[in-house]
């Protein structure tokens, strides 16, 4: 009798930590629902559905490095050079070519991180962390040096019309912002290739298990430059969609996107120690982090207050995941 | 003789100063020898801690947040009245506090030490940032600015602090049980465990070390600029890190010492002052630094698989 009482309580536990993130939606669209009137107005809607920005591409790349068990901390680096080169391009071979080569760019960089972590055999995080982090200062500073430091204005400065820049920026198909309909495209197919494929699954087994995966025939090395690329990819994407809503681009736009990224995938619940999570899950935190920060701006919380918050809030995630991983 | 064959970083720096003779700089001027002491002492106090935590298999990155605060609390309290050395012992406190609840995350609850001091940085920039409304605070009391700002037998305040903690982190390393549990954890942690160690409480210690090491070093800093400046950024703990290993104190853990992490900082800062010294554009500066962090951790990471293959 007391053992299945303890059971029951057991699951209970188990069941609270494992939809902590849904719970935690759940109780702040509550609060702030009474605490702020304005936040349930279809116009705070609109803002949330923006705000599901370049953020939220970032951190679906972010998803396979993290589950492939690696990390990355080059995206500042590459959102900016990727945002810098292709609004360089624009005025010389249009808009179109210019999107492609910076999505094209944003991959090619990802994989020359994979191949620098494969040629040097970084088979951990931690090292994975330095040597992206130098590639981020690499990627930042070719960013400055060939803008010379300032920043592009599309909105004035352009002889080129950029019209899909501009819909992707601004346009609506309904209630619904055109950035966000493509990050529902992205997301439904990352889940399919994640869930479905695969190459997606050896992912996870690569970040669960390095040595039995590869004893086990995956190509492991081709798979660490892939998920790379593949996050290469989405913070390009990421940072088209970020350039597309503003007019004027600074060279550092990409600054704490990495921190942020992690943030929203680690508190999604993807563990961090590699072979667990999903792209639905890093949806999830995305939505807690973007919906933390608009209720704490409609309760009015100083923005010093928010950085506590939101660290506060990032080593929590991380030690409930191995909380989660010691109860097995 | 053994490290310096070694090191790496000890031909790096060789060959800097070689170059250096070469140029028509003002590199070999005591005014500039001085800045560069005086710049590599307060990132050196920041290294000597953080190699504890390497050692132990482990890294900080929220030293640089910690710097900034302890900075600003010493400062803030201070201003607000309190007698100067109290203030100091309460600013190099709160870096150790920081350290211990790290310490209670990384180690206690085996949480991953780069991202938990990843998020701690976040949360103790924010804290700096709160205390001080993101301006800049500056000490109303001139004798706060004395404590790094003189120098004794025209070596600055600030490096003779540096050496007397360097001299003392490598006594505790050295000849302390202490010192000799972190190499053993690092190198093997079950292994220790196994044997005796107290492997909790000492890898704990060795973060309240780290936390309380960044600390001093914020309050040095602060003093010199007699500000406290609440925005550290992600680069210092990166940089100090980076510094450390390619020192050779390798995130492999349980090797290295205090002498590797100087010569590895001195490395890093010598690099960019003889940049500087050349008028180098800050930006292609960042590109060189960049270019030498991924060789040289890519090395590091080379050289640990070929011993592996060869076994």
């Amino acid at each position: 009798m007391i053992k299945q009482s303890q059971g029951a309580r057991l699951r209970i536990v188990d069941f609270l930590l494992e939809y902590l993130v849904l719970i935690a939606i759940v109780a702040l669209i509550l609060i702030t629902a009474i605490v702020s009137p304005r936040f349930l107005t279809v116009d705070n809607f609109i803002n949330l559905m923006r705000q599901f920005g370049p953020l939220s591409f970032v951190a679906l790349g972010m998803t396979f490095i993290i589950v492939g068990g690696f990390i990355d901390l080059s995206i500042p680096g590459m959102i900016s050079l990727v945002a810098m080169v292709t609004l360089m391009l624009v005025d010389t071979i249009g808009e179109i070519p210019a999107l492609i080569i910076g999505l094209l760019l944003g991959t090619t960089m990802g994989f020359i991180n994979g191949m620098i972590l494969v040629i040097s055999g970084a088979s951990t995080q931690a090292k994975a962390l330095f040597i992206t982090f130098g590639m981020s200062l690499i990627y930042r500073s070719i960013a400055l040096i060939i803008t010379g430091g300032f920043p592009m204005n599309w909105g004035t400065l352009f002889e080129h019309p950029m019209p899909v820049t501009r819909t992707l920026g601004a346009g609506t198909l309904g209630i619904l912002s055109h950035s966000f309909i493509l990050f529902l495209f992205f997301l439904a197919v990352l889940f399919i290739f994640q869930s479905k494929t695969f190459l997606g699954r050896a992912i996870a087994y690569t970040g669960g298990n390095l040595n039995a995966a590869e004893l086990g025939g995956i190509p492991t090395k081709r798979i660490m430059i892939f998920i790379y690329a593949l996050c290469g990819f989405m913070t390009a994407v990421g940072a088209i969609v970020l350039f597309s809503r503003v007019s004027v681009t600074v060279p550092t736009v990409g600054t704490f996107f990495e921190r942020d990224a992690i943030m929203a995938v680690v508190v999604g619940g993807t563990s961090l120690l590699g072979g667990k999570g999903s792209v639905l899950r890093t949806v999830m935190g995305v939505s807690l982090v973007i919906l933390m920060s608009n209720c704490m701006n409609l309760m009015g919380v100083n923005t010093h207050m928010q950085e506590v918050v939101r660290g506060a809030i990032l080593v929590l995630a991380v030690w409930l995941d191995h909380r989660r991983h010691e109860r097995g | 003789m053994k490290i310096l064959g070694k090191q790496k970083a000890v031909i790096a720096i060789l060959f800097m100063l070689l170059v250096m003779l070469f140029t028509d700089s003002n590199f070999y001027t005591a005014g500039n020898l001085f800045n560069l002491l005086e710049a590599v002492s307060t990132n050196a106090i920041i290294a000597f801690g953080v190699t504890l935590a390497v050692i132990c298999k482990g890294c900080d990155l929220s030293v640089g947040s910690v710097m900034a605060m302890s900075g600003i609390i010493a400062i803030i309290l201070i201003n607000g009245g309190m007698h100067m050395a109290l203030a100091i012992i309460l600013a190099v406190l709160s870096g150790g506090l920081v350290g211990f609840i790290n310490g209670f995350l990384i180690v206690q609850q085996k949480s991953e030490a780069f991202i938990i001091t990843l998020g701690m940085g976040m949360l103790v920039q924010g804290v700096a940032l709160l205390l001080t409304n993101a301006n800049p605070v500056s000490a109303s009391n001139p004798s706060f600015q004395r404590i790094s700002g003189e120098s004794w037998l025209g070596i600055p305040n600030i490096a003779l602090f540096m050496i007397v903690l360097g001299i003392l982190t490598f006594l505790l390393l050295r000849f302390t049980s202490f010192g000799r549990n972190c190499y053993a954890l690092g190198g093997d942690y079950e292994v220790a465990e196994h044997s005796g160690i107290n492997v909790i409480k000492t890898k704990w210690f060795a973060f309240v070390l780290t936390g309380t090491f960044a600390a001093v070093a914020g309050v040095l800093a602060a003093s010199r600029m007699n500000t406290g400046l609440p925005i550290a950024g992600v680069e210092i703990p990166l940089m100090v890190n980076c510094g450390v290993v390619i020192g050779g104190t390798s995130f492999a853990g349980g090797v290295g010492g205090v002498p590797q992490s100087f010569i590895g900082i001195f490395a890093m800062f010598l690099l960019r002052n003889c940049m500087g010294m050349l008028g180098i554009h800050p930006n292609v500066q960042m590109l060189v630094l960049g270019i030498m962090v991924v060789l040289i951790i890519a090395l590091d990471c080379y050289a640990i698989k070929r011993k592996k293959e060869d076994v």
